[in-house]
């Protein structure tokens, strides 16, 4: 393990280690193989893919910042020309498209969700998991997605936002099963956080946090 | 791995990406900002087309083919638009559009991978004053392309798996075996960077 510089000369945004930059890989390729034809489609030859099931993740498990930067490399991927979102999209154009602020609400998403499923470093609940999901991997992706799809297609924001609820059931299945595989995997793969969660009777405690967030 | 790039010697893949980024951002801006009518629909579309037919990336069949990428966009755009805004209205605005996406497109169709990325650590060397580290984050987007076909290769395994067991197959019961797995590769992933001396 590598000791962490001392404060003073730790720049503002922190250097990333190694296992950092291999998780956030591994993340961001994840999110494109949730979205690779052949993968999974919740309803076949629909739009409606598990990418955003991906985000949720990676915005529960890797933690807000990292989560955040593994959607963000995903998208940069995709912006320089990769056709890595659901349907074999991508390019620049995707960023001037109808669909750009949604892509960019992963990113705040991302923050959302890790920020409330590991607020105060605590091990993930199964109703901080589900709120800190829905808030972060529906409400804030959509906040940000249809105020952006209304000035693009220039359909007043009521009813761009109506439109948008088509895909609110989607969401809301992809919601319940992000939350479900998160409490799945702090009981079967715990390590798989690389965080290190306060004992249940230490309340008040100082967490003992991991050397890698 | 697959990419949008589409090999060529016309005017556009001769110039260099910055300019090129720049140019057809300017375009981009240019037809987001026309009015919502049929005159406007009627010159974005000429444009769009010329642009197409006169950048040496394969004309009509190029052009047609990125249209077809965003048919479910514009499917949903043009309903909700007719539904609510009336034939004028829903026609430009899908116009602009599909012009305004397929027009971006034309900066990967004619742009290698390698030199946007080029371009994007060349853009993030002014943000080092601010802390940041523009050969990790090119370092990051390299094991991310390298690592995509090897999850790719897992997912698949993991399907496989789930199948010869006979197991049904959902995108639960899929995505928790795939997690781990991934998790696992990005150990691996750390500890074969780490004895290249990356730190």
């Amino acid at each position: 393990m590598i000791a962490p510089p001392p404060p003073a000369l730790r720049s503002p945004i922190r250097r990333l280690g190694v296992t950092d930059v291999s998780r956030v890989a591994v993340f961001a390729a994840l999110v494109a193989v949730l979205g690779l034809p052949g993968g999974f489609t919740i309803v076949s030859s629909v739009p409606i893919t598990a990418q955003t099931l991906g985000v949720m993740l990676a915005g529960a498990i890797l933690g807000p910042w990292l989560g955040a930067l593994s959607v963000t490399v995903l998208l940069a991927l995709v912006a320089v020309g990769l056709p890595l979102l659901a349907g074999g999209r991508g390019g620049v154009g995707v960023f001037v498209g109808p669909s750009a602020g949604f892509l960019l609400g992963w990113i705040v998403g991302a923050i959302v969700i890790g920020l409330i499923v590991h607020a105060g470093a605590r091990k993930p609940r199964l109703w901080r998991t589900f709120v800190g999901v829905l808030t972060g991997g529906i409400l804030t992706i959509y906040a940000v997605g249809i105020p952006v799809q209304s000035a693009v297609t220039r359909l007043p924001l009521a009813e761009t936002a109506l439109t948008s609820l088509v895909f609110v059931p989607g969401d809301l299945m992809k919601a319940v099963i992000a939350t479900g595989i998160v409490m799945t995997l702090v009981r079967a793969y715990p390590r798989g956080f690389r965080r290190v969660w306060p004992a249940k009777s230490a309340k008040g405690a100082e967490p003992d946090r991991a050397a890698v967030e | 791995m697959l990419s949008f790039y589409r090999p060529g010697d016309g005017w556009l893949h001769r110039m260099p990406s910055g300019p090129k980024a720049f140019l057809l951002f300017a375009f981009v801006l240019g037809v987001s900002l026309l009015p919502s009518a049929w005159w406007a629909a009627a010159a974005t579309a000429t444009a769009t087309a010329l642009v197409y037919l006169l950048a040496g990336v394969g004309g009509w069949r190029e052009l047609s083919h990125q249209i077809l990428i965003v048919r479910w966009p514009i499917a949903i755009t043009v309903a909700s638009q007719l539904l609510f805004l009336g034939p004028e209205q829903a026609v430009a605005n899908t116009v602009r559009v599909v012009a305004a996406i397929v027009l971006a497109a034309l900066l990967v169709l004619t742009t290698r991978v390698s030199a946007l990325l080029d371009m994007i650590e060349r853009g993030l060397r002014p943000m080092e004053r601010l802390g940041l580290d523009s050969q990790r984050a090119a370092l990051l987007l390299t094991v991310t392309l390298t690592t995509i076909p090897v999850l790719a290769r897992l997912a698949g395994d993991v399907r496989d798996a789930q199948r010869a067991r006979g197991g049904r197959s959902s995108l639960r019961s899929f995505t928790v075996p795939f997690l781990v797995v991934a998790l696992k590769h990005a150990d691996e992933l750390g500890d074969a960077l780490t004895a290249r001396g990356i730190r």
